[in-house]
């Protein structure tokens, strides 16, 4: 059974470049690859092998249609037997030279149904071999004393360093927050005071009613200005990005 | 419908690969702050008996170093550069990556996985970057950060290129074994304020290592990029795989350089902001 076995992992190598995917390229360059599987007038949605993904056709610069890796590794895996630890092995590695991690973590499976304690397979699964026995990756960093902070393992020492300066940075952007609003409060004060003072002279002077602005205090985040397209200023004088008024 | 379960890992690996992407001469490292990594190579101070008794002056050490790459006239011929690699963050964890550089400062960065592909993009003074691992599906400016540290790193040829003219200053600090090799230890003053430690092996005087400071999350961190199999293309030589580390963590992420081509014609909107107004 060897020599089948090689002479898949030699088809297997000589392939990849003779492939091509469904692609959907985006405007500005970026790209989906795998297998389309529906498109409307508005959206396209693309099967990438691990999951499917839609997208806006208003993002889309072109599609263009051909044979996937995806399709490729389907009808290699079709033909491989259960018990075909190399075939799984050097389809899995295949897999690998694609991008395709999903097909290469379950090619990785197959190649541990038949060789449990294979340290590729395992490695190719995320496991680390410490004290000899089997872990995930998490689990060697948990024991070797790492701790994880903001999704990054590191050392205690490293982790209170790190934990040390994002303290310091939020203190220091509390207290200009703090400074901010107490700055803001003052303009609004002075603002108030100068409207009502307009107020009363203009009363005097007009029908109040056709001259309010209708965006003024108390409405929704209280706009005190014409919002621009790029910021408004709440009714505490902070300055926020449209779209944290109005998400999309 | 299914949200693609690999997403989650790239957003930390296009993090760190960007800031891979934008730096000169592949994984500057000075970049490379973001990147998963592990604790420092292992280093040791060789004793002052163990040095060649004809001491080298650092302006000979880097004129040697540039001998090593090719020389000079090689290196300033190069006008625009193409890598194609693989970027592992241990066995389980692989991406396609393609980085571009165009002179004076234009950089392009590609990341691929699962069959999703980031881009990131500056021309030395302003960045942007489309990475449907965020979720983006049209571009967006890279933050002030990562373009402030583009511009600081585009330098296509490295810094001890022509360092004088280009306002930096140089000095040797010393000697030190890196993974059991003799090199000479170069303090770099960029005429930006940054500093780096560039290692240069003694022997063969090719750049083993660049040790650098970086702000991540508003902490500095140490950051050590490691360089080795240097092949040659176009008769420059250039190192096809790269380890950076950074202090206090266990991942290391490694960069294999499959491919590189000197001077491809690479168009300049391939490094412009793609203007959606446009059908």
């Amino acid at each position: 059974m060897k020599a089948p076995a090689v002479a898949t992992a030699a088809v297997l190598l000589l392939a990849p470049s003779l492939l091509r995917a469904d692609e959907v390229l985006l405007k500005g360059g970026a790209k989906f690859s795998g297998r389309i599987e529906s498109q409307t007038d508005t959206m396209i949605t693309i099967n990438i092998g691990d999951g499917v993904v839609g997208v806006p056709m208003a993002r889309v610069d072109k599609v263009v249609k051909g044979h996937s890796p995806l399709d490729e590794y389907e009808t290699r895996a079709k033909a491989l037997t259960e018990q075909d630890a190399e075939g799984w092995r050097a389809l899995g590695r295949w897999a690998n030279s694609q991008g395709l991690q999903a097909q290469a973590r379950e090619a990785a499976r197959k190649v541990l149904v038949v060789l449990p304690d294979d340290p590729e397979a395992r490695g190719a699964l995320g496991y680390v071999k410490q004290d000899g026995r089997w872990m995930t990756e998490e689990e060697s960093y948990k024991a070797r004393g790492y701790v994880q902070v903001g999704g990054e393992w590191m050392t205690r020492a490293e982790a209170q360093q790190v934990q040390a300066s994002a303290a310091a940075e939020q203190a220091v952007q509390d207290a200009e927050r703090r400074a901010n609003l107490a700055e803001a409060d003052k303009i609004l004060a002075e603002q108030r005071a100068d409207k009502a003072e307009e107020r009363a002279r203009e009363a005097e002077e007009v029908d109040p009613w056709t001259t309010m602005s209708p965006w003024y205090g108390g409405y929704g985040y209280g706009v005190v200005g014409w919002p621009s397209t790029a910021t408004v200023t709440t009714r505490y004088g902070t300055t926020v990005p449209i779209n944290k008024v109005n998400p999309k | 419908m299914k949200r693609f379960a690999s997403v989650l890992l790239v957003r930390s690996y296009a993090a760190a690969v960007l800031a891979l992407a934008l730096g000169p001469a592949l994984a500057d490292p000075a970049l490379a702050a973001n990147a998963p990594a592990t604790g420092a190579p292992k280093t040791a101070a060789v004793p002052a008996a163990a040095a060649p008794s004809t001491a080298l002056t650092v302006e000979q050490i880097v004129e040697k170093h540039m001998a090593a790459r090719g020389g000079l006239k090689k290196i300033r011929a190069i006008q625009t550069l193409r890598e194609t690699g693989r970027m592992t963050e241990g066995p389980d964890k692989q991406a396609l990556v393609t980085r571009e550089l165009k002179r004076p400062a234009q950089s392009r960065f590609e990341i691929t996985l699962q069959g999703v592909t980031g881009v990131f993009v500056s021309d030395g003074t302003k960045g942007w970057k489309l990475n449907p691992f965020d979720g983006d599906f049209e571009p967006k400016p890279l933050p002030e950060e990562a373009v402030r540290e583009a511009a600081e790193q585009a330098d296509i040829e490295g810094p001890l290129v022509d360092w004088k003219a280009k306002g930096h200053s140089i000095a040797l600090a010393g000697r030190e074994s890196i993974n059991g090799r003799d090199a000479y230890k170069i303090q770099v003053t960029l005429k930006s304020g940054g500093t780096r430690t560039e290692y240069i092996d003694a022997k063969t005087f090719l750049r083993v290592r660049v040790d650098s400071t970086r702000t991540v999350k508003g902490h500095p961190v140490q950051v050590t990029a490691t360089f080795g199999d240097y092949k040659k293309s176009a008769g420059v030589a250039f190192p096809r795989q790269v380890e950076i580390s950074a202090s206090g963590r266990p991942q290391k992420m490694r960069v294999v350089v499959d491919k590189i081509e000197v001077n491809p014609p690479l168009a300049a909107d391939r490094f412009a902001m793609v203007d959606l107004s446009k059908p």
